[in-house]
């Protein structure tokens, strides 16, 4: 096939560019992390990125495909960032290594690289790391203001890589909030504190769950909503997934809220809490994995929203966007087939007589 | 570019996707038409226009004169072409095509003298008097065509009458860098509208709708100007937003009646019928001064084109002498058409085509980029930009799987080739390329698949004719047999002797019967075969 042949104007809007935008639009949610977590989601990033690129470099070669082009496109990096950001702080960095290696090898290169995998190659890594590490992926940091020992850069490079601090604390001592209590996301501790009998009117006293979704994490949630938004605006992603993953939530969320508040997190909650808005606006929408089809664009993102309160209502892991995502991704070959948009003039009949074109 | 501040004069509606590619239009739309000088040869492809090759009716060796008939219709699907210049018929034979297929056809060539002498012309400006069958006649042996890019013969897409109740003049040049339109309306609103008129005669009672993107204000006023001196108050200008493929004929007349021709229909299905600007001032020309379609206006651009404009140009004219007056002296690409659906001219010598409506003369840089073509990323770019409302992810994806009964089945066919997918794919990938692909092969199956069933019939045809020639022999035999039997019966048993020889003869003429029989029967079967 001759490659000169019409269109011979083109956009000048790349895949790398694309992709540029969305670490880009990660920014304001980055900071967030970072203020109320600590360095480590820098080391986190660092760390994912690295053994991204390193891995995807060495596969592109093993198969024997160019690899710098294959690199710059920046799927990889892109990957890598956004499991990162959904890491825990202090994680042991060879976990990260190996739940980037993995996604990048198994979740990516075995379905033949960029835009043939069927799974959410981010959030493949991020669940391999959650069945294997169960107690390592849950246990977060206390935000700033309740943290009883603030981790500083070099002590969070210290427990990453060592486990100890440079004084040779060891790790549980970052993790005490004020109260000497070891801090859980706001999502694990509402979790573990209703099983053990309480109400929820009682829980939402506890510090942690101050603010609108906990402290720190409305404002983590608020700052990925502003990047998405910008994406949406720029139409680097479109806006029916996100819209479909926030509606099914609240909606899931509300039928419960409804029927028991004493038992059920409000839908204000759910929306501002864990790792929501990243995963509505950044890991749902990776367009590889989601549903292609406007219509189909829309189910996608509902399923993901009310499987996501499922998840995290009656289900063992706190957080869930990565199964809802996961669940979902099974469903997409099935979504696309079913929500084919009307090909013009194949209308015809019902349109008839009809002034509205849309 | 400035955008024209007219409302339009009947409600607009919407199509779905499109896009804004840079227009380009600045660059040729700011001087007049000006006359192409006559080059030394004219190389005329004898299909130019769709459908079938006309017929040619000069030798090598005839002097002809400006005008003059050179090839007339093959009666079914194509028109008459005219000599666009007085000269010499050097050659009638195959030459390079402006065509993507890159083949040779049949060209009239013409050595031009310089003088260009018309024919004796015969207008039919008394067109109240003619018939519709004499109007479309005359069309024909005009040679038009539609000038829009498609060069369907105009007489035919004019045959239909009934139901027809709106005719639209399709002023929506979308395409990047193509002018030619534009400056028509310009500078000969009065003539396009004029054409319209004729147009409107075939018909009992017709509206028209001029359909004009608003990046085109001078054009605007001048038809607003037009109709008003001509008192066509009834003419109504639609002003559509700038938005490529505008000037598709579907997607023009979504926008203007909000209705979609339905797959595998004809705009005629809903009462509509679409003639081009051009085409409309060709008709014009053909009625008030009997002048047959000669020439067109072509758009000359590109950064390599140091003359950008819009000029006369008689067809035939090799591109390489719109290079040398143009001093393109290295121009990266040559594309015929515009950077949307336009192709490459691989051959320099070919001749303008009654299709050619521009040459882009573009610098090394200008139309290629040589990115790599990435995966696709199903990021589903394409499918907010197609104006048919396809998934070309999906149409992508199958046609590289070469699962062409997939692709059909995402309407590949309903394709216009626009190329809107290719231009916002982050990917960089070619997709209508991969379209077109599928498309041939697809065609090519079916062609392969009707012979292989002719074959298969005719095979079966014969193999039954063979069994049924079996079965007469036997029954041949039989009846021989039979005869024999009762020759013996008739003869009783003390005349055995001369039973014996009736019997002997019987069978020998019997046998004869057969022979002569079955010699025929065969001669006649071959003889099928050879046919079939
Ligand atoms: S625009 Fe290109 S990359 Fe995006 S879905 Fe279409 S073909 Fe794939
Ligand atoms: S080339 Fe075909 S698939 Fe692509 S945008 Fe145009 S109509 Fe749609």
């Amino acid at each position: 096939m001759s490659l000169i042949s019409s269109p011979f104007a083109k956009k000048p809007t790349s895949v790398t560019e694309l992709m540029l935008w969305v670490v880009f639009a990660t920014l304001p949610g980055l900071f967030a992390l970072v203020y109320f977590f600590g360095f480590g989601v820098i080391i986190n990033l660092i760390l994912a990125c690295t053994t991204a690129l390193g891995t995807e470099a060495l596969i592109l070669k093993v198969r024997q495909r160019p690899v710098l082009p294959i690199l710059f496109d920046g799927s990889a990096f892109v990957t890598a960032w956004l499991l990162a950001l959904a890491l825990p702080p202090l994680l042991p960095w060879w976990m990260t290594v190996v739940g980037v290696a993995f996604a990048t090898v198994f979740a990516k290169h075995v379905y033949g690289g960029l835009g043939n995998n069927l799974f959410n190659p981010a959030m493949v890594g991020y669940v391999l790391l959650l069945i294997s590490f169960p107690l390592e992926m849950t246990s977060w940091l206390p935000p700033a203001e309740l943290a009883q020992n603030p981790v500083g850069f070099i002590d969070a490079l210290s427990y990453i890589f060592t486990g100890t601090s440079m004084g040779g604390e060891p790790i549980t001592a970052a993790r005490l909030g004020v109260d000497g209590f070891t801090m859980a996301t706001p999502l694990d501790h509402v979790k573990t504190e209703l099983a053990q009998g309480y109400r929820l009117a009682e829980i939402e006293t506890h510090a942690v769950i101050s603010g609108l979704s906990g402290s720190g994490w409305q404002w983590v949630n608020i700052g990925f909503l502003a990047g998405g938004l910008f994406l949406m605006f720029r139409k680097v992603i479109g806006w029916q997934i996100p819209a479909g993953v926030l509606l099914g939530m609240v909606t899931m969320s509300f039928v419960l809220f409804a029927g028991n508040s004493d038992h059920f997190l409000s839908p204000s909650f759910h929306l501002f809490a864990g790792a929501t808005m990243l995963g509505a606006f950044f890991i749902a929408t990776d367009p590889v994995t989601a549903s292609t089809t406007p219509k189909g664009r829309w189910i996608f993102g509902l399923g993901i929203g009310v499987i996501t309160v499922i998840i995290r209502t009656f289900g063992g892991y706190p957080d869930a966007i990565a199964f809802a995502v996961l669940l979902m991704n099974m469903t997409v070959p099935m979504l696309d087939y079913y929500t084919k948009p009307k090909v013009y003039g194949h209308k015809v009949k019902r349109q008839q007589g009809d002034t509205d074109a849309h | 570019m400035e955008r024209s501040g007219y409302k339009s004069e009947i409600p607009i509606f919407e199509f779905h996707g499109g896009i804004h590619p840079e227009e380009h239009k600045l660059e040729s739309n700011q001087t007049p038409i000006q006359e192409m000088t006559i080059p030394k040869q004219l190389v005329i492809n004898l299909k130019g226009q769709a459908g079938n090759r006309s017929i040619p009716v000069v030798n090598v060796g005839d002097k002809v004169l400006k005008g003059q008939v050179i090839a007339e219709s093959d009666g079914i699907f194509s028109t008459f072409q005219h000599a666009p210049t007085s000269g010499i018929v050097v050659a009638i034979e195959k030459r390079p095509i402006a065509h993507p297929s890159g083949l040779d056809d049949l060209c009239v060539v013409i050595e031009t003298d310089g003088k260009d002498q018309w024919i004796e012309l015969f207008p039919k400006k008394n067109i109240l008097e003619l018939e519709r069958a004499e109007m479309l006649a005359h069309i024909c042996e005009s040679g038009i065509v539609g000038l829009g890019g498609a060069s369907f013969p105009t007489h035919i897409k004019l045959k239909r009458e009934s139901g027809i109740d709106t005719l639209i003049i399709n002023a929506a040049e979308c395409e990047p860098y193509i002018t030619c339109d534009d400056r028509l309306l310009q500078e000969r609103a009065t003539d396009v509208l004029k054409g319209a008129q004729i147009i409107s005669h075939l018909y009992d009672d017709i509206k028209i709708i001029v359909g004009v993107e608003d990046n085109k204000p001078n054009a605007i006023d001048a038809l607003v100007d037009a109709r008003k001196q001509l008192e066509m108050d009834t003419v109504k200008i639609a002003v559509v937003p700038t938005k490529y493929p505008s000037g598709g004929e579907k997607q023009l007349i979504q926008l203007l009646t909000g209705k979609e021709v339905p797959h595998g229909g004809l705009p005629a299905d809903l009462g509509l019928v679409m003639h081009n600007v051009a085409t409309c001032v060709a008709i014009y020309e053909a009625f008030e001064f009997g002048k047959p379609l000669i020439s067109r206006v072509v758009t000359l651009t590109g950064e390599a084109c140091k003359k950008p404009g819009n000029y006369e140009v008689p067809f035939g004219t090799p591109v390489e002498h719109l290079m040398s007056f143009c001093n393109a002296t290295n121009p990266g690409v040559l594309v015929m058409g515009g950077p949307m659906m336009g192709f490459e001219l691989p051959n320099h010598k070919v001749g303008i085509v009654k299709a050619t409506n521009c040459i882009i003369m573009a610098a090394p840089k200008e139309l290629k980029h040589d990115h790599i073509a990435l995966p696709c990323i199903r990021c589903g770019a394409c499918m907010d930009a197609c104006p048919a409302s396809l998934l070309p992810q999906q149409l992508y994806w199958h046609a590289k799987a070469d699962e062409f009964e997939k692709a059909e089945e995402y309407d590949l066919f309903d394709c216009i080739e626009c190329g809107a997918c290719a231009y916002v794919c982050p990917s960089d990938i070619p997709l209508v390329q991969y379209y077109r692909y599928a498309k041939s092969t697809i065609r090519n199956q079916k062609v392969e698949k009707t012979k292989a069933d002719k074959a298969r019939l005719r095979h079966e045809a014969r193999q039954e004719r063979l069994e049924r020639v079996k079965r007469e022999k036997a029954e041949k035999h039989r009846k021989a047999a039979e005869a024999r039997r009762k020759a013996a019966e008739a003869a009783g048993e003390d005349d055995a002797k001369k039973a014996a020889v009736a019997a002997a003869l019987a069978r020998v003429k019997a046998k004869k019967a057969q022979q002569d029989d079955s010699e025929t029967d065969n001669k006649a079967n071959d003889q099928k075969d050879t046919d079939a």
